[in-house]
């Protein structure tokens, strides 16, 4: 299904125009980089927990009850890390319909307009798991499991990861607004 | 304003959001906030992230990326041209059998990859130039990957079928099992028609010979020594060993399906390390970074997509569109059609993921009323979600095809596809007069429901 959808080519955003927000985009840029590397890491770290969880049980009867968590912090880390990344090459899709018909000049302006109104959702969101965060860390929850994980680990993540979504949704709209327009 | 109305009012501001071009995992969260602000009580947007995190934290669903590894490290190795090499010499003799062999693959590699598309494009760089050389149209060899790769999201693992055991709170082990007897069921409706249309493409070739004597690559007969048989197993075998290992794993109770997952990718990994020699960081680092991209788009649509519907059941919208539909009264028949209809339409623009998280909520209930066993339905729906891969405008696997073999012109390939969608169609209507072609095998396995 759905899976594959690297078929399409990745469209990257030119590099912006200005020269502030082109140095605020190369450190994004490279940010992203080191966090897809830790990810991989990540993911092939999961897989290992998981292997070691079965092989645990069924060789040496340990019974285990840190595994799925740990697992799902990982990857609940790597799926909000690696958001921005997927965003730097506009990779999250949608229904494209709309940018075949309009004009080009209101094809730009409502990229502009979907870009900030994501920009604010994700802000909101980012704003919302930090304090989420913070409740976690103040009250040291942890999660309902008898291994009992703290929760702000997770939340800490989540919130990270949605900040550094925010900054590059962000910084698109600012590259596409300080852009000159092309001359075609 | 009545649940209904609202319903109507969240449907219609979500086509337009979507339309708009915002992505969907934005369009979704977007829409659901600002239904929340509006229509529910201010505290509910202080517990938004949590609400997100609590139904994402599942491993059922995490255990997503680790089969997405598992089918790119395959899917990214020659293992697919190896296995359609090897299916092939020992197939060749029966009548039309490339084109089994073409199907036998797609089936085998998809179970191991559990994606369609990759599927499409592991066995068809390989099978479609290798049909074509002998002969084969190619609107057929296209179609005869294209369908072939849609067993992917049917034979176990299945991403969608992950999604649908999620929604529907139904056995995820059960599932897959149900997936099997379909999926056998389609393998053979593949290949008979693989059969039929080869033989007829060769009774015509061979008449265009006796008339006139233009030669035709059908005509020509291939050999395989029986040595040069068994020299291709040593690279098959570790796979279908891996197959069988992660169904034993899964079935035999010794792990959960994300362990499976974990376990599954790890074995891939070291198999394509050992057949291939694909280990170095510079190898393995490109397969693990379409993992992470595919799977950071597909777990936020997933994500966003459960905020969505817990908005539209806590303003009771998915409740009263649900009774709306059993107050329709409509047969047994007609209720499934009408709703299977839907999952059509709604595949011309959303991907399965999104298909199942927000019309399960909605269509489920009735459909329960109504007496259908809700795995049965799981594997119906997939079939017809399947359909969407291959069927325009979106059609995925005919893009994938379009891709692999730029020559055959689009319209051969959507041509090509057809007689096997109505293949497709006529599985999911054997399905409704036969529902032991799915429940058998998992009721057999683990008890009656």
């Amino acid at each position: 299904m759905s899976h594959g959808f690297e078929v399409t080519a990745p469209k990257g955003s030119p590099a912006p125009d200005n020269p502030m927000i082109a140095r605020l985009a190369k450190v994004l840029e490279w940010l992203n980089k080191a966090i897809v590397r830790l990810s991989m890491v990540a993911m092939l770290l999961t897989a290992f927990i998981l292997t070691y969880s079965v092989v645990t049980r069924y060789l040496f009867k340990v019974p285990t009850d840190w595994q799925d968590e740990a697992s799902v912090f990982m990857l609940i880390s790597v799926t909000f890390f690696s958001a921005a990344y997927v965003q730097s090459y506009r990779g999250h899709i949608g229904i494209e319909v709309l940018s075949s018909i309009l004009p080009p000049a209101v094809n730009r302006f409502r990229l502009l307009l979907v870009d900030i109104i994501s920009a604010t959702f994700c802000l909101f969101f980012s704003w919302k798991s930090w304090t989420l965060f913070h409740e976690a860390w103040v009250d040291g929850q942890t999660t309902s499991s008898t291994f009992a994980p703290p929760l702000w680990i997770p939340y800490a993540m989540m919130a990270a990861g949605m900040t550094l979504l925010s900054l590059q949704i962000v910084i698109q709209v600012f590259a596409a607004i300080t852009n000159k327009r092309e001359t075609a | 304003m009545s649940p209904l109305t609202l319903g109507v009012l969240y449907g219609i501001v979500t086509l337009v959001v979507m339309f708009s071009g915002m992505p969907i995992a934005f369009a979704l969260g977007v829409v659901a906030t600002g239904f929340m602000y509006f229509f529910m009580p201010s505290a509910s947007l202080d517990t938004i992230t949590q609400n997100v995190y609590e139904e994402m934290a599942s491993i059922t669903l995490l255990s997503i990326p680790l089969f997405i590894l598992k089918g790119a490290a395959i899917g990214k190795s020659p293992a697919g041209r190896d296995l359609y090499s090897a299916i092939h010499a020992w197939l060749h003799k029966v009548p039309g059998g490339l084109g089994i062999a073409n199907v036998f693959a797609c089936a085998m590699f998809a179970a191991m990859a559990g994606s369609s598309p990759a599927t499409c494009s592991a066995i068809g760089s390989a099978g479609i130039p290798e049909m074509r050389r002998r002969g084969y149209s190619p609107g057929f060899a296209a179609g005869i990957i294209a369908a072939g790769g849609t067993l992917g999201i049917l034979l176990p693992p299945s991403i969608t079928m992950i999604l649908y055991a999620v929604a529907a709170e139904q056995s995820l082990g059960r599932l897959f099992l149900a997936g099997i007897g379909p999926g056998i069921l389609l393998v053979t409706l593949f290949s008979g028609y693989a059969v039929y249309r080869a033989r007829r493409e060769y009774a015509v070739a061979y008449q265009a010979y006796q008339q006139s004597g233009t030669a035709s690559a059908y005509l020509e007969k291939e050999h395989f020594t029986l040595a040069q048989k068994v020299e291709m197993l040593p690279r098959v075998l570790p796979f279908v060993i891996l197959l069988i290992g992660v169904m034993v794993a899964l079935y035999g109770g010794y792990a959960t399906p994300s362990e499976t997952a974990g376990l599954g990718a790890l074995l891939a990994m070291a198999l394509i390390a050992i057949v291939y020699g694909v280990w170095r960081p510079k190898d393995i680092s490109p397969f693990i970074t379409s993992t992470i991209k595919e799977s950071t788009m597909l777990l936020f649509i997933i994500g966003m997509s459960l905020l969505y519907s817990y908005v539209m059941s806590y303003l009771h919208i998915s409740q009263s569109a649900a009774q709306w539909v059993v107050d329709l009264h409509l047969s047994k028949w007609m209720l499934l059609t009408v709703i299977l209809l839907m999952v059509v339409v709604f595949g011309f623009f959303l991907p399965p993921v999104s298909i199942i998280l927000m019309m399960c909520p909605i269509i489920l209930p009735p459909l329960k009323v109504a007496g259908f066993d809700l795995i049965w339905f799981g594997v119906v729906m997939t079939i017809v979600m399947e359909m969407g891969l291959i069927h325009p405008p979106v059609g995925l696997n005919i893009f994938v095809i379009k891709n692999i073999a730029p020559d055959i012109p689009l319209k051969d390939i959507v041509w090509g596809v057809m007689p096997f969608l109505l293949l497709m169609l006529l599985a999911v209507i054997l399905l409704c007069v036969f529902p032991h072609i799915a429940t058998a095998f998992p009721d057999a396995l683990m008890g009656v429901k």
